[in-house]
């Protein structure tokens, strides 16, 4: 029973390119099938188009709406252009981190590789509307208001805190995913060893099972606050990138 | 059907009550409140992508400094950088501190104050 063993990943196809091992593994198959899901929940739910929504398109509509809000809230009125963007991202993790609960499924967010990549995404188009916005005037969101010679010292830091946001908002989602999915792992390990214990302890292996249903929930509540924070974050992100406000 | 047709005047006058409701309404919009674990995540991965990327920036023109221009300077920019690195982890974790005490404090305007009897007296 080892608890990691579920993040690890396994070639389904194996195909190697050019001396790249570019396998169509577990990981590369729970991708497709969160786009898939995804893509057929959002259209096939608003495809009726009712005017009194059904249940689905009424899910569908308040996701959109809540994307919606969020970035009006955090960027403002102009950040409505990155609307796709942002809400592409935002369904793809919340997709991944709902399926990835499904027992015997696999979490592609738990991957630094996978988490990663996203937020490299985000802040390379942050740094691209930033300079396309501003052209080199972006550089002064790495200058805050202080006296030449502390610049010295505060420029540094403030580049270096800039450049820890790809790794920060990546590690969170990944270390979130893996946090919970492991200690779901650990307590049902012990429900199967109190289980083979007999006796007494076969009855008391029903506790841990208790823990097990409440630590769901709280993955549930875990795998939508996740997703919710890295859309917000993005959207945080991309005000900075469009109104170059000083954030102090 | 009836008779009276909508005049723009009021049309506009519903307009602006609508607007004045939506404002009402979003600027107490609950976030909702991160979990205990959730706060714990963010400052641990503020304060380590501070030092990993100061650490790893040293390392980087350290190994530049001496691939490239064969000047060894080994210890001394991971040193500064990690300081440096450590000073902008904390910069970010009090950033995220001033964060959440803002929203508690939103959501504490938000909820209708109860008076406090022991206060007044």
């Amino acid at each position: 029973m080892n608890p990691m063993e579920q993040f690890e990943i396994h070639p389904i196809v194996p195909l190697h390119i050019g001396g790249y091992d570019v396998s169509f593994t577990n990981q590369s198959l729970l991708m497709c099938i969160v786009v898939a899901a995804a893509s057929l929940f959002l259209t096939l739910s608003v495809s009726k188009n009712r005017l009194v929504p059904s249940r689905a398109q009424s899910m569908a509509e308040m996701s959109y709406e809540f994307v919606a809000n969020m970035i009006q809230s955090a960027a403002g009125h102009d950040g409505l252009k990155f609307f796709p963007f942002v809400f592409t991202l935002f369904i793809f993790v919340l997709f991944s981190n709902f399926l990835g609960l499904i027992p015997g499924s696999f979490t592609v967010t738990s991957q630094i590789a996978v988490t990663f990549s996203l937020a490299a995404v985000v802040i390379l188009t942050v740094l691209i509307v930033g300079f396309a916005r501003h052209g080199l005037g972006f550089l002064k969101l790495f200058v805050p208001k202080a006296p030449i010679l502390l610049l010295l010292l505060l420029v540094p830091i403030e580049i270096i805190s800039f450049l820890t946001r790809p790794i920060s908002l990546s590690v969170r989602l990944f270390a979130n995913m893996l946090a919970g999915h492991t200690m779901l792992q650990v307590f049902a390990g012990f429900v199967i060893l109190l289980g083979g214990a007999g006796g007494v302890l076969s009855v008391l292996s029903i506790a841990p099972m208790f823990l097990i249903v409440a630590i769901m929930l709280l993955e549930l509540l875990v795998a939508f606050l996740q997703a919710y924070v890295f859309a917000i974050l993005t959207c945080i992100y991309l005000n900075e990138a469009l109104h170059l406000h000083d954030h102090h | 059907m009836s008779n009276t047709t909508p005049e723009p005047e009021d049309l506009k006058r519903l307009g602006k009550r609508l607007e004045e409701v939506r404002q009402r309404e979003s600027a107490k919009a609950p976030a909702s409140p991160p979990t205990s674990m959730g706060i714990a995540f963010r400052f641990a991965a503020e304060m380590m992508s501070g030092l990993l990327v100061g650490g790893g920036m040293g390392w980087g023109i350290d190994w530049a400094l001496g691939r490239l221009f064969s000047i060894h300077t080994r210890p001394v920019f991971l040193i500064v950088f990690f300081v440096l690195g450590a000073a902008a982890g904390i910069r970010n974790v009090m950033h995220a501190a001033k964060e959440l005490n803002e929203q508690s404090a939103a959501a504490m305007n938000a909820a209708p104050s109860v008076k406090d009897d022991e206060e007044e007296r």
